[in-house]
């Protein structure tokens, strides 16, 4: 079977456009994000996006700073213990970006309407409160009308908030372990990988580490998203840096506040930007600047052992390139 | 006994957890109440993370978030968001959550979303101080049995209303939270840097129960944007035990409640 592995670069150009509804993938503040997908969006300057986030990563944080997201659907827009996205914060309070509210479960719930193809999503949450009666896309509304309206509940007689599906035009999603033909095995809380990825219409995996589909014969019951629903691979490692990706390497923590205090001015982020964003050629210019020292530190986080099993199944940098389909 | 008001909460919040109850804790301050209770008081409590991160206990420090590695190198299962805040939260399966809050009110509605100085009308704005939004809190505070809900008390965060509701306490108060299908009942508490406001069985506003032993019920009504009444038992607040801070100090590496004074 034709590899579905790409080079970032190439799988970008493919698979987006300006003003894409574009979900990432896990979305989390501090692990999974499909982040260097980001960069890139970045680097071949894609403008307009309205970004689907379940969460805010330093991804969203990035194309919020540098103006490439318009509109965005979140439903935690902050970095855990990270503090307030400041690249966020300034791109909404500036009213530059609009930004959508929603919770984290409402978020998965949207997804999975859109997996089901379900012209709606009952929900138990997310009702009562602003996140139903306010909206940032529909400022004029109160209550607004079409971000969760009640219907009644046939059985119960209550009414209930209807949530509307969510079908990304791409999602981009980060996963520690794929193979060639894009099965995928994520270690750590998958958090809404399965149902994005059944909802979005294209599917690109940004994957930490490829192995041979050996691998993925051994542990079937481990591969939550099948090559059948993917339309590309790209083998970037360090993908979702600074955040971390269990079993592969620990988030880095100076380089988390490093890169939120630059998002924080235009001047800090067009530097960041040039140093972060551009300053890179291909993979190997990207591990420099991490760092061989920080590198092999990250590595030894605490969730190491999470990888071995699989081990022995990794490809190395030369039969990842004799798999990767040429630009 | 020295502590700070910070750990006098934590403990605070940690002893409303109840041995063998199914437990959710939000990033930061909740995490650190919650696995106090689990070291000290509820070794049988069981908790998960938003993300589906089950059965674990932190490793090398306060995880910085519900996915970090800090949380996920002793694990038994790693699931996800629908999993977790859906089918065991939204369901109604699960027992208690801990929060926390930038803002509350009376009816302990929590806003975490934003901060509109001039407050927000019928027209939507963009807030003056964009906060980190909902998160898993909306559904926590929807979906679990009891919700405990933890923040400074500062007259600024404790409003008559919220400018927000980010996540539903017991809205305009009495019946109204009934009006929707949620599976949970609403904030049992609210656990603060000076005491423990509970609400009233009829009205659900909330009330004064407790206070720490280095305040009183004047200064901490004075920290309150409404007019805060006592509770037929209210009473000083036990300090802290030698094993409770102990246990709390422990969980607690990084030293993150000593920092501020009291």
């Amino acid at each position: 079977m034709e590899s579905k592995l790409l080079p970032l670069p190439e799988a970008v150009r493919r698979h987006t456009r300006d003003g894409m509804l574009y979900a990432s993938g896990a979305a989390l503040p501090i692990g999974s994000d499909s982040i260097v997908f980001g960069r890139e969006l970045v680097r071949q300057r894609r403008r307009d996006l309205h970004l689907v986030s379940h969460c805010c990563s330093q991804q969203l944080n990035l194309l919020a700073a540098t103006g490439a997201a318009q509109r965005v659907e979140c439903g935690f827009s902050a970095l855990e213990g990270f503090g307030f996205a400041k690249g966020l914060r300034r791109a909404v309070e500036s009213g530059q970006m609009l930004l959508e509210d929603w919770s984290n479960l409402s978020m998965s719930l949207r997804y999975l309407g859109g997996a089901l193809g379900w012209p709606f999503v009952p929900a138990t949450t997310n009702v009562g409160s602003d996140l139903q009666h306010r909206s940032a896309f529909a400022p004029d509304e109160y209550p607004a009308r079409r971000k969760i309206p009640e219907v009644t509940d046939p059985f119960g007689g209550k009414p209930v908030g209807a949530l509307p599906p969510f079908k990304p035009e791409l999602a981009a999603i980060h996963v520690t372990l794929a193979d060639s033909q894009g099965n995928a095995i994520m270690l750590g809380t998958e958090w809404s990988r399965w149902e994005l990825s059944r909802a979005a219409q294209q599917v690109v995996l940004v994957a930490d580490h490829i192995v041979h589909t050996d691998c993925m014969q051994q542990f079937p019951n481990l591969v939550r998203i099948p090559g059948l629903i993917v339309d590309a691979v790209v083998h970037w490692p360090f993908a979702a840096w600074p955040q971390g990706s269990p079993g592969a390497y620990d988030l880095d923590e100076k380089h988390m506040r490093e890169m939120n205090e630059a998002l924080a001015s235009e001047a800090g982020t067009h530097a960041y930007v040039e140093r972060y964003v551009l300053g890179y050629r291909d993979i190997d210019d990207y591990l420099d600047l991490i760092g061989a020292e920080t590198r092999e530190r990250l590595e030894h986080g605490p969730t190491r052992f999470l990888l071995d099993p699989f081990r022995r199944w990794l490809l190395g940098r030369d039969a990842i390139a004799e798999l990767t389909q040429a630009a | 006994m020295e502590y700070t008001s910070q750990e006098m909460m934590a403990i605070a919040a940690g002893r409303e957890i109840r041995d063998g109850e199914l437990a959710i804790f939000g990033v930061g301050l909740p995490m650190l109440a919650g696995f106090f209770a689990l070291a000290h008081h509820a070794p049988r409590a069981r908790a998960m993370t938003e993300g589906g991160v089950y059965g674990s206990t932190p490793i090398g420090g306060l995880p910085w978030g519900i996915e970090c590695n800090r949380i996920s190198a002793n694990a038994v299962s790693f699931t996800g968001a629908l999993d977790a805040l859906g089918c065991l939260v939204g369901s109604g399966r699960w027992d208690v959550g801990i929060i926390g809050a930038a803002q509350v009110d009376r009816y302990g509605n929590v806003n975490t979303t934003g901060i509109w100085r001039a407050g927000l009308d019928q027209h939507y704005v963009v807030p003056d101080v964009r906060l980190t939004g909902s998160g898993g809190a909306n559904d926590i505070a929807s979906g679990a049995k009891r919700v405990i809900v933890m923040l400074a008390h500062e007259r600024k965060r404790f409003a008559a209303r919220v400018d927000y509701v980010s996540s539903p306490g017991f809205l305009e108060g009495g019946k109204a939270r009934w009006r929707y299908p949620f599976a949970g009942g609403g904030p049992s508490a609210i656990v603060t840097t000076l005491g423990i406001l509970r609400p009233d069985a009829r009205t659900r506003e909330f009330v004064l129960y407790g206070y720490y032993p280095f305040t009183d019920i004047e200064a901490i009504r004075g920290q309150t944007g409404w007019e805060l009444k006592a509770a037929p038992e209210l009473a000083p607040v036990p300090e802290p035990s030698a094993e409770e801070l102990d246990a709390l100090r422990r969980v607690d590496v990084t030293g993150m409640l000593r920092k501020g004074s009291r």
